[in-house]
């Protein structure tokens, strides 16, 4: 390896231990003083591993710990970027982290998950080094960040044009996501489910109305959620692919896991996803493929996929007093959506709390929550005893639940997450907290205080 | 007696990114508490049935891939019937692009154009300009009183209003129209047009029952009977407080 990359690689070692002295957190300082001293580092450092990297709108973080599970079952090693630590400073930093002052890595897989509009700083220089990636679906999110949602599948686009050997794992269900599959250099693999997941689905959210090659409305055989389904364009015949892996029936709902059939390239696979809601069982079929294509047979597939700890997937549950407190984090209206879906099944009789922030990370525009569909959780939540308000958009999020037809009898505005607490604590009922994403990190920072917490691990 | 108003939500599931849909369910449910109901029609490509009687149409934002395959309907079906409703005086509402589209035309950066409705006298040009955040603007009613409305843009385009319009406010914070001339919005008879998301009505309950006033004083010739905003206007105050207008 060059001097430079190898300075680079001692710089970015030796911030990170000045900031852990420091006691900062902070993942992506390493990697920016590396780039500045070698700007195509990843370049020299990726030659020694075989790359995983992960984009998409939901689920990166979910699929990936799945992923990481499916690996190490393989008795492989693996290191991933921390979640939040997506952007290429936060790629880079892994990587530093990952490698010998030699700036050799000895890890078998490195395991990246990737912001979509960073996908293609991150991707450039792997050039034609071993790479798998995996696109979970593209959804409306942060729209004051990338404009548009064609707009994201164009800078997805952007970062695979640069892999011209990669492989490419693509959700089968989702219209945006499939239209990647014009990247002929590349071998392509979907994953989707078979037919509808609930009765009654919704399909109200229309990131995807129209055909993205002739601009023809789009026709389903079935939805699943969102946009995403059994579509197909009755006049160019754009249509989706039949998955390789693929969800052909859920035998049982449970609170916290599915039981569920999948078909994986042509075997019949019973298994339990430890995880709950229908976005996490494509979460699930994602992971399930790339274990697949890395040789993992289907007995430790589902022997991975039933020992899912709850603790990586949306909800996270504390004890407060002995009361359960649900942390749940929402970042888009297809993710609230779910959460809600998930709710409806609780019928819950204790508290609800909304958090709403509008920081950068949680998207500025908060118009989104007018198309989380509340409307359908009014019936099921009218024995709820207290709805919470919290974050820096608590009005607003309370406004939206009044436009919702929810009782505002039972309404109150708390911003201090200290006073908020203090009254769940008192209530001593059961709370599912729902939050976005800077409202979650803030309330559990505080949480903390009152009770022992685990790191977080954003989903 | 049965009072309904009449609702067109026109290219709903083209036009409606950005939680517009939150601007219909507002209109639903002031109309509801007060004890009148609501009819909202669906509108997408094809033509208008002209029997149908509408006292307000909502046209809100889209995404500029879906705005071309519009221009086509726009001009097919949607032309005529459009204009007279202008000029006859029916509400309208229009959002971001739905309020671009109902202007003469847009300006490309290289100078081409794509021709709107024509319906209101304004125009709007691409910049590179982004226009982008929470902002505020005051608007001011017939009888002079006058309100601040707050909500968020999100747009590129710098939309000139001609001779013919008012503006619908004066930007008391934030970019509007386009940055520089401290005007937001159009307001032309009964449309009136912005680029204010939010969405737009919710927490801006005087500019929604100004809407609701106009198009129920238009069909029944009565007031509109009054209804209380404690709600939204603890979401406007906090929202104004934050941004220190």
């Amino acid at each position: 390896m060059s001097a430079r990359a190898t300075i680079a690689v001692w710089a970015g070692k030796f911030t990170t231990k000045l900031l852990r002295l420091a006691g900062s957190g902070g993942t992506s300082l390493p990697g920016k003083v590396v780039l500045k001293i070698c700007p195509d580092i990843l370049g020299h450092l990726a030659k020694d591993v075989k790359i995983i990297c992960v984009t998409g709108t939901n689920g990166k973080t979910t699929t990936c710990h799945i992923i990481r599970d499916m690996i190490e079952a393989e008795g492989k090693t693996v290191f991933c970027n921390d979640a939040g630590a997506n952007l290429l400073g936060g790629v880079v930093s892994a990587f530093v982290g990952a490698a010998t002052l030699g700036g050799k890595i000895n890890t078998d897989y490195a395991l990246l998950e990737c912001d979509e509009a960073a996908l293609k700083s991150i991707v450039e220089h792997f050039g034609n080094l071993d790479v798998t990636a995996v696109v979970t679906n593209v959804f409306r999110d942060q729209l004051d960040r990338y404009g548009e949602v064609l707009t994201t599948v164009n800078k997805i686009r952007a970062g695979l044009s640069q892999l011209p050997n990669v492989k490419l794992v693509l959700n089968a269900d989702c219209s945006l996501t499939s239209s990647l599959s014009d990247l002929s250099h590349s071998e392509i693999h979907y994953f989707g489910v078979d037919g509808p997941l609930y009765e009654g689905t919704s399909s109200d959210i229309s990131d995807a109305v129209y055909c993205i090659h002739c601009k023809t409305k789009y026709q389903y055989h079935y939805h699943t959620f969102g946009h995403l389904g059994g579509f197909y364009c009755e006049k160019c015949g754009y249509h989706r692919q039949e998955p390789e892996v693929a969800l052909t029936k859920v035998i049982e709902w449970k609170d916290a896991s599915s039981v569920v059939e999948m078909d994986v390239f042509g075997q019949k696979v019973e298994a339990e996803v430890m995880l709950p809601g229908g976005y996490n069982l494509y979460n699930a079929l994602a992971a399930t493929e790339v274990a697949h294509l890395l040789g993992l047979p289907n007995e430790q597939i589902v022997k991975v996929l039933g020992g899912l700890t709850t603790h990586f997937g949306r909800m996270e549950q504390v004890m407060l007093n002995n009361a359960p407190l649900h942390l749940v984090l929402v970042k888009n209206p297809a993710g609230f959506n779910e959460v809600l879906q998930f709710l409806i099944q609780q019928r819950p009789t204790g508290n609800i709390v909304f958090g709403l922030n509008d920081n950068y990370a949680d998207g500025k525009d908060i118009s989104w929550i007018y198309d989380v569909e509340f409307e359908r959780l009014t019936q099921a939540a009218s024995g709820a005893k207290h709805f919470y308000f919290t974050g820096k958009r608590a009005y607003d999020m309370q406004l939206r639940l009044k436009y919702a037809d929810f009782d505002t009898t039972k309404f109150s505005v708390e911003k201090d997450y200290k006073t908020l607490i203090t009254q769940l604590q008192q209530s001593g009922q059961e709370t599912f907290l729902v939050l976005s994403y800077t409202c979650m990190l803030e309330f559990r920072d505080k949480l903390a205080e009152f009770v022992p917490l685990k790191k977080y691990d954003a989903s | 007696m049965d009072r309904e108003l009449h609702i067109c939500h026109l290219y709903y599931d083209i036009l409606n990114l950005y939680g517009d849909n939150g601007n219909i369910r507002t209109l639903e449910k002031r109309l509801a508490w007060r004890g009148i109901g609501s009819k909202v029609t669906q509108l997408s490509f094809g033509e208008v049935n002209r029997d149908e009687d509408y006292d307000i149409i909502f046209i809100g934002g889209g995404q500029d891939f879906e705005q071309e395959i519009l221009v086509k309907d726009l001009f097919d079906h949607k032309e005529q019937w459009l204009k007279e409703e202008i000029e006859k005086g029916t509400v309208i509402l229009g959002i971001c692009g739905g309020y671009q589209m109902l202007g003469k035309y847009y300006e490309a950066a290289d100078g081409t154009r794509v021709d709107f409705l024509g319906g209101i006298d304004v125009y709007t040009t691409a910049s590179d300009k982004r226009m982008i955040g929470n902002f505020a603007y005051e608007y001011t009613k017939e009888n002079g009183e006058t309100f601040p409305i707050v909500g968020f843009e999100n747009h590129n385009g710098q939309t000139w209003l001609g001779d013919g319009v008012k503006p619908m406010g004066k930007i008391i914070k934030g970019y509007g129209n386009n940055g520089e001339d401290g005007t937001e919005g159009a307001r032309y008879k009964n449309v009136f047009a912005t680029y204010s998301h939010g969405p737009l009505l919710p927490k801006n309950a005087r500019i929604a029952d100004e809407l609701l006033e106009i198009a129920y004083e238009r069909k029944y010739g009565e007031q509109l009977p009054p209804l209380e905003h404690e709600m939204e206007d603890a979401a406007l105050n906090d929202i104004r407080q934050q941004l220190g207008c």
